[in-house]
This record gives C-alpha cells, sequence and structure tokens, in this order.
C-alpha cells in the first residue's frame, strides 16, 4: 500500500479539471472544424446519374424520356424536369441526347418534318441534326446536340450531365 | 424567354430570330371573398401555361411581365392593353398573343391589336396530380400549334 505511488488533493484536481477542460474545448471545436471543412464532406452533385428507363425499352429510333431532377438555381430551389432523346446504335451502344437547340434553346422533335423523317428539328428556326446529334450545316445551330453521361445498371439506364461537344 | 436580365440581354443580340410575345392576362378581384381562390388559381394556371410554352419554344418566344387587371373592367381596359401591344410591336415582335382564361375578352376581341388566345380554364383543383399535368400538357402542345401556325 505505502509503496504505491500516491495522488495528492492538487494532483487530482488538476487530473481532474484538464480532462474536464479538454471534453469541453473538443465540444466546442468540432461544430467549428466539421463545418470549415463541410464543403469537401459534400458529395458532388455532377456525379448524379437518375434513373431514366428501362433498357428494354430502347429501340433504334429515338424516343423521349423524361425524368426529375432537384435543381438549386441561386436563391430557389425546384425540381427540373429534364427530357433526352435516348436511342440504341446499330452496335448497340446506348445514345442520350439533350433535346435543347443549341441555337437559341428551344427542343426538338425527332422526325416532327415529313421531309426529313431522320433528323432531329427545331421547330422554331427549322434547325437540323442528324441522328447522332450533329448539326447540319446551313441550319441555324452551329453545335451539335449535348450528350448525357450515361450508364446502364440492373437493366436501367441512368443519365447523368449532359457534356457539349 | 422570360422577362429577365438574362434572357433580355439574350434577346436584344439575336433579334432576328425572335418575334412571338405573350402577354398572360390575368383578372383579379381582391374585395370578392368568393372568387379570390378560383382567380388565384387561374392566374397559376395561366403561368403554367405560359411557363411550359416558354420552356419549348424559347427560342422564339418571349413572355412579357403579367397584365395584371380588376375582374370584369375589360372594356376600359382595352386601351392600355393596346397600348402595351404597340410598344411591343415596334420592336419588332411582330406576332403578339394575349394568353387568358378570362371569357369576357372574347366580346372585344375586334378591338384588341394582339391575337386573342382564349382557353377555357378548368374547375380548382392540384396542379401537381399527374391527371392535370397530362391534361395541362395536352393543351399547350394544342396551343403550340395554333402558335406554329402563325409562324
Amino acid at each position: 500500500m505505502s509503496d504505491k505511488q500516491r495522488v495528492s488533493r492538487r494532483q487530482f484536481l488538476n487530473y481532474t479539471l484538464t480532462g474536464v477542460g479538454g471534453f469541453m474545448a473538443a465540444g466546442m471545436l468540432a461544430p467549428m472544424v466539421r463545418f470549415a471543412i463541410d464543403p469537401v464532406l459534400k458529395p458532388s452533385a455532377a456525379g448524379d446519374f437518375q434513373s431514366v428507363a428501362s433498357v428494354d425499352e430502347i429501340t433504334n429510333e429515338p424516343q423521349r424520356f423524361e425524368w426529375i431532377v432537384e435543381q438549386v438555381d441561386g436563391w430557389y430551389e425546384s425540381e427540373v424536369q429534364k427530357t433526352a432523346w435516348v436511342y440504341r446504335t446499330e452496335d448497340d451502344e446506348i445514345v442520350a441526347l439533350s433535346p435543347i437547340c443549341t441555337h437559341l434553346g428551344c427542343t426538338v422533335d425527332w422526325a416532327s418534318q415529313e421531309e426529313y423523317p431522320d433528323q432531329f428539328y427545331c421547330p422554331c428556326h427549322a434547325g437540323r441534326y442528324t441522328k447522332d446529334g450533329v448539326n447540319v450545316p446551313g441550319t441555324p445551330p452551329t453545335a451539335p446536340l449535348p450528350l448525357f453521361d450515361h450508364k446502364v445498371e440492373e437493366g436501367m439506364l441512368y443519365l447523368g450531365q449532359e457534356q457539349d461537344r | 424567354m422570360q422577362w429577365t436580365r438574362k434572357d433580355l440581354s439574350l434577346y436584344i443580340k439575336e433579334k432576328e430570330y425572335i418575334d412571338t410575345l405573350i402577354i398572360p392576362l390575368i383578372p383579379f378581384n381582391p374585395a370578392s371573398d368568393s372568387n379570390v381562390t378560383k382567380e388565384a388559381f387561374q392566374r397559376e394556371l395561366n403561368q403554367l401555361f405560359t411557363h411550359l410554352l416558354e420552356k419549348e419554344y424559347r427560342g422564339r418566344i418571349i413572355v412579357s411581365p403579367e397584365y395584371d387587371y380588376i375582374t370584369g373592367s375589360n372594356e376600359t381596359e382595352v386601351h392600355r392593353i393596346n397600348q402595351w401591344v404597340e410598344r411591343f410591336q415596334s420592336q419588332p415582335l411582330s406576332h403578339v398573343f394575349l394568353f387568358t382564361f378570362d371569357p369576357k375578352w372574347k366580346k372585344w376581341e375586334q378591338a384588341l391589336k394582339g391575337q386573342l388566345l382564349w382557353v377555357p380554364s378548368m374547375n380548382e383543383r392540384d396542379l401537381h396530380s399527374s391527371e392535370t399535368k397530362s391534361f395541362v400538357k395536352e393543351q399547350v402542345s394544342q396551343i403550340s400549334e395554333l402558335i406554329k401556325a402563325y409562324w
């Protein structure tokens, strides 16, 4: 008993106060640190894929698919409806095109004009795109339709961000 | 295009391509308890229609700030609406459509300088239900056919 190191009252109080003080400091600092590094921990929205359609539905003929994404635009948080023209190429590749005309932003339609049954047609200023989304020279658009990032998982098609070409 | 700084600055640059304007005509009577909700619903519906039209044809259509007036004052408003229309036409925006659910405009259609697009309204209901959505979409596509017939 007597050879054990004795803890004096002063030491005991010192240890306890340091311990309690440490916990309090940690309690105050932890949220601050969490706030400071928060942007790093947020999952990036850019990588968000949304399930759009079942792969069986996709044919060689472009079809219009719609889905909803959450969008924060300055002051407003809203649900935005997105649309894509999706089809399968001869080589069994899935192509998902944005329907937004690269000229002034109207919505293009597939084969809506009788004279051009295998092209995308913009009703606003008669802009045209071939099936792969490339603008037809001589019509108002100056760039091809953007392509959506896509992936297939468990028989479902997922679409992500659109990429300009 | 919407009546926002961003869209209008694009409009100024691309004027030659944009020739169509939609003015939403929206009646309201804040003194009438029995009609306020109905009129507010029609206003929401009007905004929804113009929003959908704008989204589909934003490269050629501008949606003007909404034109509000006290319910029933159609006759006295004709002159002021025509002033709006004339200003827009001088831009030049050659196709000016007046989009409304108020049937009283039909009587004054001849006096109006814009094309009246009167669409029958529907009963108050949830605008977000899928049934309403498909109905509105169908209506919008028919209205856009009508607008395209003028192009």
